[in-house]
């Protein structure tokens, strides 16, 4: 593989900084250097949007079903994100219909009740951590309202989500051992969780998800427990933390530009579509893994089965080859194919509820707080990986 | 304006049914279903903008 391998450059995708502002990164990837490799791993990095298109929509080569050692305190992988099709297409089948739009619509009114309930405690001050005291809690109600669970396992939820997502943030030493550790912990917390849960709604069938994965087949057969267990360990990873980290990359977005704000707030009837723009802009799931399952050719390198590759969606939603002006935030952007949700047959199972939380929350927020910026003095900070803007100081005049 | 959609590559974004309501609607599973044949000209332009922010190049004008 060396042999025949152009000059690349190595890119370091986890820092602070990256995450803060990750627009640079990308434009010199795109138009300079289409195949780069991660810093430490050394695994390649495609960013065109062609290529990570291709690549998303071609599972037998490019497959999701990572190696277990890469796991996330999962013992078994995850239903239907680590598995590809055709089994996949399956458990999407009888997922789908749960996660449609119409579907969506039935919780939009808890949505915005609780987004304006999490306003009412900070309004009269004039200030607020976004972070904590919006963008963390509010999609947790949605997910807990899904589950069919009541709103007071809310501290329970994020804190097994931090110790998966984020290890590192909750260790004094944050070796990768200890991380690991901490995953594992984790996981046996949700299985233990969600086995009692699926007892319990055996015996008393509600609503809910769980019900409702214990009472469909496929192919005429009933899930297993583990089954279950396997696509309720990934509704929480994805439920709740990608929504939160696009609020703040939203809401941070739009302090930092007045100008696009009010247009938002003269014209709210454009909020969907800036949420469209924004995903494309900030991109808060920035990078999707894969794992190479057959033997390819990506730019004049040779890839061998089992090279882990990273595709970076947020540089394929800013290259030019796709979008016209793709710098400028444009709120009335005609043709908006942005790769925010993925695509191909993994197209974001949540992207529906994803939407809907976005825009009741872009849509309640700037009814009430139409005009606040970043608290002065104050730097917003950003993670790495997952965009979450994990300090978000907002002021406001009060009323 | 005639509208072929293939479903193959269709994997439920629901961009069309969210920005041409007149012209695409939702199976129970979020894919699309094209409601007419014939796209009458006052919905040709919502029709466009579906074609155009389809991420998974699924829908093609097949007739101006």
């Amino acid at each position: 593989m060396a042999d025949r391998e152009p000059e690349t450059r190595e890119v370091n995708l986890f820092s602070g900084e990256h995450a803060a502002a990750p627009q640079p990164l990308y434009r010199e990837l795109v138009t300079k250097c289409p195949f780069a490799r991660a810093a430490f791993s050394g695994s390649p990095v495609l960013s065109r949007y062609e290529d990570v298109l291709w690549a998303l929509r071609h599972p037998e080569i490019f497959s999701s079903e990572m190696e277990m050692h890469m796991a996330l305190g999962t013992e078994r992988p995850m239903i239907p994100q680590q598995i590809d099709p055709p089994a996949q297409t399956k458990y999407r089948k009888i997922l789908d219909p749960r996660f449609s739009k119409k579907r969506m619509l039935e919780i939009a009114p808890d949505v915005r009740r609780h987004a304006n309930e999490l306003i009412d405690a900070f309004l009269e001050r004039g200030e607020c951590e976004f972070d904590r005291e919006f963008a963390v809690p509010l999609p947790c109600t949605a997910f807990l309202s899904l589950m069919g669970l009541p709103q007071s396992e809310l501290p329970r939820f994020l804190r097994i989500k931090d110790m998966i997502i984020r290890p590192q943030t909750l260790l004094a030493e944050p070796t990768l051992e200890a991380s690991q550790a901490l995953r594992k912990d984790a996981g046996r917390q949700i299985y233990t969780f969600f086995g009692d849960l699926i007892d319990e709604r055996r015996r008393k069938p509600g609503s809910d998800m769980v019900s409702y994965l214990l009472e469909t087949e496929i192919d005429g057969q009933r899930l297993t427990r583990e089954e279950i267990l396997d696509v309720s360990f990934l509704l929480i990873l994805a439920g709740l933390d990608t929504v939160t980290a696009t609020l703040g990359c939203n809401i941070a977005y739009l302090a930092a530009n007045p100008a696009q704000r009010r247009r938002l707030i003269e014209k709210p009837e454009l909020i969907p579509a800036a949420v469209e723009e924004l995903l494309r802009w900030e991109t808060p799931v920035a990078a999707v893994p894969r794992v190479v399952k057959q033997e390819v050719e990506v730019h004049g390198v040779k890839l061998e089965k089992g090279t882990l590759v990273t595709l970076l969606i947020g540089a394929s939603n800013i290259d030019e080859g796709e979008f016209s002006e793709p710098e400028r935030v444009d709120f009335e952007r005609e043709r908006n194919k942005h790769l925010a949700f993925g695509g191909g047959p993994h197209r974001c199972l949540g992207s529906h509820l994803a939407r809907l939380e976005l825009e009741v929350a872009m849509e309640v927020w700037h009814q009430r707080i139409p005009d606040y910026r970043i608290k002065p003095g104050e730097t917003p900070r950003y993670s790495p990986g997952i965009r979450e803007v994990q300090y978000l100081p907002l002021v406001w005049d009060r009323a | 304006m005639k509208l072929a959609v293939d479903f193959e590559r269709c994997t439920g974004h629901g961009r069309c049914y969210a920005l041409a309501p007149h012209v695409f609607d939702a199976d129970d599973h979020g894919h699309c279903v094209l409601l007419a044949a014939e796209v009458p000209p006052a919905h040709q332009r919502e029709a466009r903008s579906a074609v155009l922010n389809c991420p998974e190049d699924a829908i093609a004008i097949t007739e101006e």
